[in-house]
């Protein structure tokens, strides 16, 4: 289904970002989930917390679907803005320093894929440093200091 | 529902909140043992960001071992390496800053200017463009004492208050009672024009949806409106005509009209442009009555840095020092458009985490240069980052000095104390210009 991507601030993803535990289930629970008016959920046979992939010019991710509660808004989804949203918005700045937040075309399917959690995501998208499955978790992995 | 905290042996009054552009200064905390367990008056986030969750605390500098792994080291150590790395770069970028003092902005421009590097802050990414229109149109700017006092009718535009700046209706706009505004709430008409039905429009007097990506048009048909003319069609961006012109009777009838508008205006496709003309209906209403208007800034003191920059350098944010003096230039000079043609080769995040906040384009360059994070606690960026120092809170382990949204500096006091290894960010980057000098001399003998 193609739909229009709006991405911005929600109080329970700000809650958990500002508390600092964005490694965790809570944030994922979150940040990575896609607000849709319930007649487009509907059309697509969605229940809440189910999954759907999301696909831009940009990238795609999966997330979770909630019924939004700012409806109606159809043919428009909102996901709290985060490490998933920002897979899919566009880089673009024309030229005026902002990227483009909002308003970004998409097209979304149902899916039985993982939501993946915030170090597995950096780490499977970026992939910077090459790092064994062992080594993410939803808490710190770090080598301590040997006295 | 929650029980009120009653297990606590210290009260201290009168601190700073450290999470939005509201910089509310009523807050309390309850501690016990010299540990805070309690908040009052904060919001549900700025209360998540004092208490704090300390399972992701970065409590000792790190830097990344040969198989990807953080591991910890010594300050000495972590500074060194990042001075060196910092020092030998062509094209750094420092970015972040919003969540930090004042103080420490000023040691970060100072390391700027030594290194040649780019300093940036979140409005590049935010109100940037808001920033620019400001500097194409001008800025009818209030104070929010004194849409707090005065103001009958309140109007947000793409920014939705209740979910991000939680305490701005209760505290400046409209539930408060002013000194004009006697009976709070009743005197004043609150107006929303969102695409979405967001929480501030479930609490507003009248909600106007429009199509996204179509403010430009629907700020210019209001000016139309204003000025006596037709519009031909019977709708603009989605809103019927008549919607319109009902709304622009109440504007201009208005006692004093407040307008605020957020990043629903400033990130969409007509950027800048959009904040143009929305300063020019304020500009137009003005003739039949008292209007005025405010960006709502997002973090506790994103306005502090344009304004420490403004008076160090003459430019907001995106400032280049490549060539030794100051230049700024939007979209050349700017994180995303430096990030997006791929020419940072270091990049430093102070109190940012541009995990959470870049496009996803432009953090891959991220993976190709040597990265820095200062922060507080583990994020995103951490996963990226190359050496991690961790830093104190503003407002909660560190006095210093913030700019409220409408430009009011605000002290935030010390009230617990820090984790034994942490420092402040002013300390950190003290302590690396201190060794970029130790470069630089060196070099030149």
């Amino acid at each position: 289904m193609e739909i229009m991507i709006n991405t911005g601030t929600s109080v329970i993803q700000a809650f958990y970002e500002k508390k600092g535990s964005t490694l965790k289930d809570e944030y994922r629970q979150s940040a990575a989930v896609a607000f849709m008016d319930a007649k487009d959920m509907e059309k697509m046979s969605l229940n809440p917390r189910d999954k759907i992939k999301v696909k831009s010019e940009w990238g795609e991710v999966v997330l979770y679907v909630d019924k939004s509660h700012d409806a109606p808004h159809e043919g428009m989804i909102f996901i709290p803005k985060g490490p998933w949203a920002n897979i899919l918005i566009s880089p673009e700045t024309y030229c005026c320093n902002i990227p483009t937040y909002k308003g970004i075309p998409g097209t979304i399917t149902k899916t039985n894929d993982e939501v993946l959690l915030v170090s597995e995501l950096m780490n499977k998208v970026y992939n910077k440093y090459n790092l064994k499955e062992e080594n993410l978790s939803d808490r710190p992995v770090y080598k301590k200091k040997e006295d | 529902m929650e029980t009120p905290i009653t297990d606590y042996d210290e009260e201290i009054k009168n601190c700073s909140c450290s999470y939005c552009g509201n910089n509310c200064d009523d807050i309390t905390y309850l501690l016990k043992n010299k540990q805070i367990v309690g908040v009052r008056h904060a919001c549900r986030i700025g209360a998540s960001k004092i208490i704090n969750d300390q399972d992701q605390r970065l409590l000792n500098p790190m830097i990344r071992n040969e198989e990807g792994i953080l591991e910890e080291t010594s300050w000495d150590e972590a500074l060194d390496l990042t001075a060196k790395l910092l020092y030998n770069s062509t094209r750094p970028v420092l970015y972040g800053w919003g969540e930090t003092s004042v103080e420490a902005i000023k040691k970060g421009i100072k390391v700027a200017e030594l290194t040649g590097s780019v300093i940036d802050n979140q409005s590049t990414i935010c109100h940037g463009s808001t920033i620019q229109a400001f500097q194409n149109v001008g800025h009818p700017v209030m104070t929010l004492g004194e849409v707090k006092n005065r103001a009958d009718v309140i109007i947000y535009v793409g920014t939705n208050p209740m979910d991000d700046h939680p305490r701005h209706l209760s505290r400046y706009t409209t539930f408060p009672e002013g000194f004009f505004r006697k009976n709070g709430r009743e005197d004043r008409t609150i107006i929303t024009l969102d695409p979405k039905f967001t929480n501030t429009a479930k609490v507003s007097d009248k909600w106007i949806q429009f199509n996204m990506n179509e403010d430009y048009l629907l700020f210019n048909a209001l000016r139309i409106l204003l000025k006596g003319q037709k519009i031909e069609s019977d709708e603009i961006a989605g809103v019927p005509i008549t919607e319109l012109e009902e709304l622009i009777n109440i504007m201009k009838n208005a006692e004093y009209g407040a307008l605020f508008f957020g990043l629903g205006v400033s990130q969409t496709l007509a950027k800048q442009k959009n904040v143009d003309v929305l300063i020019q209906l304020i500009e137009d209403l003005n003739r039949y009555s008292k209007w005025s208007m405010l960006p709502m800034r997002g973090f506790f003191n994103v306005s502090g840095f344009n304004i420490a920059l403004t008076s160090e350098t003459g430019y907001p944010y995106g400032v280049d020092f490549a060539r030794g003096y100051p230049r700024f230039m939007v979209g050349e000079t700017t994180t995303i458009d430096l990030l997006n043609r791929r020419e940072p080769d270091f990049f430093m995040a102070i109190s940012a985490d541009p995990g959470v906040q870049f496009p996803g384009y432009s953090i891959q360059h991220l993976t190709q240069i040597p990265t820095i994070q200062i922060d507080t606690h583990w994020g995103p960026y951490t996963e990226l980052s190359d050496i991690v120092l961790p830093s104190t809170r503003v407002g909660v382990e560190t006095e210093g000095t913030a700019y409220r949204m409408d430009s009011i500096p605000l002290f935030m006091k010390k009230v617990i104390d820090k984790p034994e290894n942490c420092h402040s960010d002013e300390w950190i980057l003290n302590e690396l210009y201190q060794r970029l000098e130790m470069l630089k001399s060196k070099e030149e003998k």
